[in-house]
């Protein structure tokens, strides 16, 4: 692995002399030119965390380092380190171009290299024939857009992004996205976006890191974080539906091992499987697509659905059964509908367990089977 | 601006009350044009037969009722209408520079306790001739009063309430990611201000400081209490046209006070939209 362009190491920030803690110690490498995203739910630290990459907010203790060296102390306008705020923040008094010229005329820089500096940005946000137009004038996209050019003008080492498309409408977001994503590979930024919107983390970081009460619990490639989440926080909140989180008991039983939740057992192997058999209090999280429905005859768990959301293609499906409320997703038309009988079948590889102190992802200790 | 079609019945309404608001208006305006034996005549006259200017002359000219038999008019008005300028355009220019550095050290650096905003404007508690006598035995023993430093000492410490209010909610709607924005760009915390949220709020701060010119241009009670003969206003002159022999001159108050209605007019118009919202301190926004 390359050297981090950015390293945040044990960084605390707390408020009201440590009443509360915004972001309790987080580590953090990014390298250069991944976009990483920042999740998590409304006050879990993360706008803080970008506050202090860009300098806006002094950590209370921990270190922030670019390419290698700290940044801690040093101004906001100083660190190279640009940021694009949720409710824009574009200088409404001021034409287009005046706003996308401000940073580079506050360091005082040539006239020629403004100009041009200013014409590549626009070009880039096909902004080109807006650049008289008084921002105050401007939609919701175009100002997101002078946002972002504002930033980009600057050429910094590091893009945050707060939550920049959250007060877009839906169609207005879409397009943004994949102008974002077609600036990521144009330009190569090393970028930290952070947002609640877990779709918008998937669709734009090469990882994302989930944040919640002000500590990280997980950073991963954006392709595994869903599949294997580390933490039982991370399992509830990714993935639409998110897993079906069950509280139980895993414990011997006739010679193999089941996890037991009220009326539900389900067998996770013969003892003989196990290099030593796990036993106590886990979480069990299910992937709703990777329950099966099958016929309710003959099956070993079954109930009834209570209700049918289609989404399309496929559907989601709230199934109780053995007292347990599931979600299921399975594709359109191939279902029962609502108040039907089916059975429901669920692989054991799929299965996901979590300490029932911890909360982190505990991966039962099976012998190496054949296949 | 109103463009909406009225009914007849609001019509009616809007009418009837202009015409309570408009007429002491127009009764000034005709009594400023009026001869003197038009003023109290009875039945009264309610638009004069021979206008006249002579009022207006006699502001300045106190000789200029003379022909009209009528003497004693001692003052020249100059001296108030000069004393009205100075003390509410050096008063208000100090009240709003003032309010303007208190509203953003509240607004943005949590300045003071969370009471500081109430406790500045509960000097506004007090009605004015409840703090007038104090005012005018401390100024007496310091030497300030019948000066035109302390009559704006005072006209400061009556406006500041008021400017820092109104210019507190105008930074409180101004976002303050957008000062935070030109600061990521380069500027330091001071020149944020200067030139990000000073040019945003500036409707709002042409609005409180018209607001504060009208308040001080208009004052009374202190100018009165505090204005012996160095010093002089328009509302304290308009209460010295009383002579010996003629009574209350009513044509020349109401020239005087046609005179000092001018720059109201003025400042109200170019306000009118801001003052409303100025006026509710921020609780409604947009």
């Amino acid at each position: 692995m390359t050297r981090p362009r950015l390293e945040l190491v044990s960084l605390h920030k707390e408020y009201d002399n440590g009443a509360v803690v915004a972001v309790d110690g987080i580590d953090l490498a990014v390298t250069a030119g991944e976009t990483i995203a920042l999740l998590g739910p409304s006050g879990c630290g993360k706008s803080t965390t970008l506050n202090m990459i860009v300098g806006l907010e002094q950590p209370t203790s921990g270190d922030i380092q670019i390419d290698g060296a700290s940044i801690v102390g040093v101004p906001a306008g100083k660190r190279n380190v640009g940021l694009v705020f949720q409710d824009y923040a574009v200088f409404t008094s001021m034409t287009v171009r005046q706003n996308l010229a401000f940073g580079l005329a506050v360091r005082k820089r040539p006239k020629a290299e403004i100009t041009r500096a200013v014409a590549e940005v626009a070009e880039l946000l096909g902004m080109s024939d807006r650049l008289d137009a008084r921002a105050k004038d401007l939609g919701g996209s175009e100002l997101q857009r002078v946002a972002i050019g504002r930033t980009l003008v600057t050429k910094p080492a590091i893009l945050l992004l707060d939550e920049p498309l959250s007060n877009l409408e839906a169609a207005a977001r879409l397009a943004m996205r994949r102008e974002l994503r077609r600036l990521q590979s144009e330009i190569g930024l090393t970028i930290i976006y952070v947002t609640h919107d877990q779709i918008e983390a998937l669709s734009l970081a090469d990882r994302i890191a989930v944040m919640h009460a002000g500590r990280i619990l997980q950073v991963e490639k954006t392709a595994r974080i869903c599949e294997r989440p580390d933490h039982v926080f991370v399992a509830g909140f990714l993935g639409s539906p998110p897993m079906n989180l069950v509280k139980g008991a895993i414990e011997p039983c006739e010679g193999s091992v089941v996890f037991r939740h009220g009326g539900l057992t389900l067998p996770l192997g013969a003892i003989a499987d196990f290099i030593k058999p796990p036993e106590g209090r886990f979480t069990l999280g299910i992937r709703p697509e990777a329950v099966r429905l099958v016929p309710a005859d003959g099956a070993a768990l079954s109930g009834e659905v209570l209700l049918v959301e289609s989404r399309g293609a496929d559907a989601v499906l709230t199934v109780e059964a053995a007292g347990l409320k599931l979600k299921v997703v399975a594709p359109a038309g191939a279902h029962p509908g609502e108040g039907q009988a089916t059975g429901l079948a669920v692989d054991p590889e799929a299965l996901v367990f979590f300490g029932g102190d911890t909360n982190r992802r505990v991966d039962l200790p099976l012998a190496a089977r054949p296949n | 601006m109103l463009t909406r079609k009225l009914s007849p019945l609001q019509m009616a309404i809007m009418a009837a009350a202009l015409a309570v608001v408009l007429f002491p208006v127009f009764w000034i305006l005709m009594t400023s044009i009026k001869p003197p034996t038009d003023w109290n005549a009875s039945p009264a006259i309610w638009v004069p037969t021979k206008p006249t200017l002579v009022n207006f002359k006699t502001l300045f000219d106190p000789d200029a009722l003379r022909e009209y038999g009528v003497g004693g008019v001692s003052q020249s008005a100059t001296k108030a209408v000069l004393g009205s300028l100075l003390a509410s355009l050096v008063a208000t220019a100090l009240s709003v520079a003032i309010g303007l550095l208190a509203a953003i050290g509240i607004s943005r650096y949590g300045n003071g306790s969370k009471a500081t905003p109430l406790i500045i404007l509960s000097g506004r508690m007090f009605p004015p001739a409840a703090i007038a006598v104090p005012f005018v035995i401390i100024f007496s023993s310091i030497g300030l009063t019948d000066s035109y430093v302390g009559l704006i000492a005072i006209y400061v410490a009556a406006t500041l309430p008021f400017s820092t209010w109104m210019l507190k909610s105008f930074v409180d709607d101004l976002p303050r990611e957008i000062e935070e924005a030109a600061m990521i760009d380069g500027l330091s915390r001071l020149r944020a201000h200067l030139t990000v949220t000073i040019p945003l709020i500036r409707g709002g701060l042409f609005a409180t400081t018209m607001f504060i010119f009208i308040l001080n241009w208009s004052e009374f009670m202190f100018a009165l209490v505090l204005a012996y003969s160095n010093i002089s206003t328009i509302p304290v002159q308009l209460a010295k046209y009383v002579t010996a022999t003629a009574g209350t001159l009513y044509g020349v108050q109401a020239a005087l006070a046609v005179l000092a209605m001018v720059p109201l007019v003025i400042v109200g118009y170019l306000i009118q939209s801001h003052l409303a919202r100025g006026m509710t301190f921020g609780a409604i926004k947009q």
